[in-house]
């Protein structure tokens, strides 16, 4: 039996270093490693992060039930579960977990996938930790409801959502602390 | 190598692995903010560098050039130790002793001296994860002082200092201000080695391991020591009683970290760069004229 490259530890290793660059320096395209090539980003990604440790929701249905047991985790609703999965091409219609001021870190990880993270209609001005000066994004497929709501979850530091947008071979990270500006 | 047959790479289990990556993530979003995780028994004693070990472990993977610090050295006991241990689980890793060539560095108590770059990462060992606790006993309190940014006991504790000692003592471990919210502490490194993580390029994690607790500096980050507006921060003062700056007594760099020594044959003090790799290359330079 042949398994798939994103269950392989050592394929994981090298997904988790290409998410740590990605929410390190928010707004630089991270590439799937090379052996993730015929991979889709959200797939290797939840595979890298998930076990049966903590919940998901597939908000906007984007997987099949074949691929819950392999993941592991717990599925949950939205306003519960630890990582959500979204169509980005859908405005957010949900309230994720914020944590609180005394565990931040109780909060959701959204994964939010997208057209493209290479050209597009919307172009955001990013700055904050990770960024020197300032950085430009530009989001294909993006409901452009998400950044007002968006705003609205992360206002009031330390509470609120860690974003991944992915399109099929990109990452981009997105943490509480980078300011979006449209432009 | 065949010592390492019967552990999985890197010694830990994958799922103790994936808790650790997602921990680091959220330290990583919320910067400066201590992030629980239920740090794994280690084949060595807590207190010796297993929360920067299991980061480590965690990040690490074939391709990888690495480098152990121990106090500014490469071949201190615990740098030693942990190299080989690490060699020895991670088979297809590259280990190293120049800043230059790693790409994931794991220290005790120094930053190298050299400015780091964007494509490399440092993993500090911490003993004592939370700057509060020195003034407040209970961690419930302490989170919630932390959440809300109030540090004002922490500033009395300073305060106090300038009254009883006419200057802040803490000599390592200096409380320092993350993005203008948490004050983490550094782990053990000198004054000196603070302003290095002020937008730094590289990416700074912390793990202690004997209180389970992750956090981390992001690149590109304000890191600015605690004090007062009309005293300001000061690093450590190398100069002579001529006012002199010391050189290191073995490559003569003037701009370095140094440690003192007491010579065991005249009793005199020595002093020499803390970092042996930032030495070694002063002394190959000069070499080269």
């Amino acid at each position: 039996m042949k398994i798939d490259a994103i269950w392989q530890p050592d394929k994981q290793q090298q997904m988790f270093r290409v998410l740590l660059e990605a929410m390190s320096r928010p707004g630089s395209i991270q590439s799937l490693p090379a052996a993730l090539q015929s991979s889709m980003a959200d797939k290797a990604l939840l595979a890298t992060l998930l076990d049966g440790e903590v919940s998901m929701c597939d908000r906007h249905a984007l997987l099949t039930t074949s691929d819950w047991p392999l993941l592991q985790a717990r599925q949950a609703d939205a306003e519960q579960a630890d990582y959500i999965l979204c169509d980005g091409a859908q405005a957010p219609d949900f309230e994720p977990r914020l944590g609180t001021l005394s565990c931040p870190d109780e909060s959701a990880t959204l994964i939010i996938k997208v057209r493209s993270l290479y050209g597009g209609d919307m172009g955001l001005k990013l700055e904050g930790p990770g960024i020197e000066a300032s950085t430009r994004v530009v989001i294909d497929g993006l409901h452009p409801d998400w950044l007002k709501t968006r705003q609205d979850w992360v206002c009031s530091f330390p509470l609120g959502v860690d974003c991944l947008f992915v399109d099929e071979s990109h990452v981009i990270g997105l943490p509480r602390t980078t300011i979006v500006e449209v432009c | 190598m065949s010592a390492s047959v019967g552990y999985n790479f890197g010694f830990m289990d994958e799922y103790a692995k994936k808790e650790i990556r997602r921990t680091v993530l959220k330290a990583v979003a919320i910067p400066g903010y201590q992030v629980p995780y239920s740090s794994r028994e280690m084949p060595m004693g807590r207190g010796f560098g297993t929360g920067g070990l299991q980061l480590t472990l965690s990040l690490i993977g074939v391709g990888d050039n690495l480098k152990v610090i121990d106090q500014g050295s490469d071949d201190s006991v615990n740098a030693v130790n942990l190299r080989s241990f690490i060699e020895m689980t991670c088979p297809g890793i590259d280990t190293t002793t120049s800043v230059d060539e790693a790409n994931l560095i794991q220290s005790r108590h120094r930053i190298p001296e050299k400015p780091l770059r964007d494509d490399q990462v440092i993993v500090m060992q911490v003993p004592y994860p939370d700057p509060l606790v020195i003034v407040e006993p209970s961690e419930d309190r302490r989170k919630i002082q932390h959440g809300e940014g109030n540090y004002s006991k922490l500033l009395v504790k300073l305060y106090e200092d300038i009254v009883q000692f006419d200057e802040i003592t803490i000599s390592h471990r200096y409380p320092t201000c993350i993005n203008n919210h948490y004050v983490l502490d550094p782990s053990p490194i000198p004054r000196w080695d603070v302003p290095k993580m002020h937008q730094s390029r590289a990416l700074i994690l912390f793990g202690a391991g004997r209180e389970k607790k992750i956090y981390a500096v992001p690149p590109y980050s304000k890191a600015e020591p605690l004090v007062f507006d009309d005293v300001p921060f000061r690093i450590e003062d190398f100069r002579d009683e001529h006012s002199v700056r010391r050189p290191c007594a073995r490559c003569g760099c003037t701009s370095s970290f140094l440690d003192e020594f007491i010579d065991s044959e005249n009793g005199e003090k020595v002093y020499q760069c803390s970092d042996s790799d930032w030495c070694d290359e002063q002394l190959a330079q000069q070499g080269e004229c």
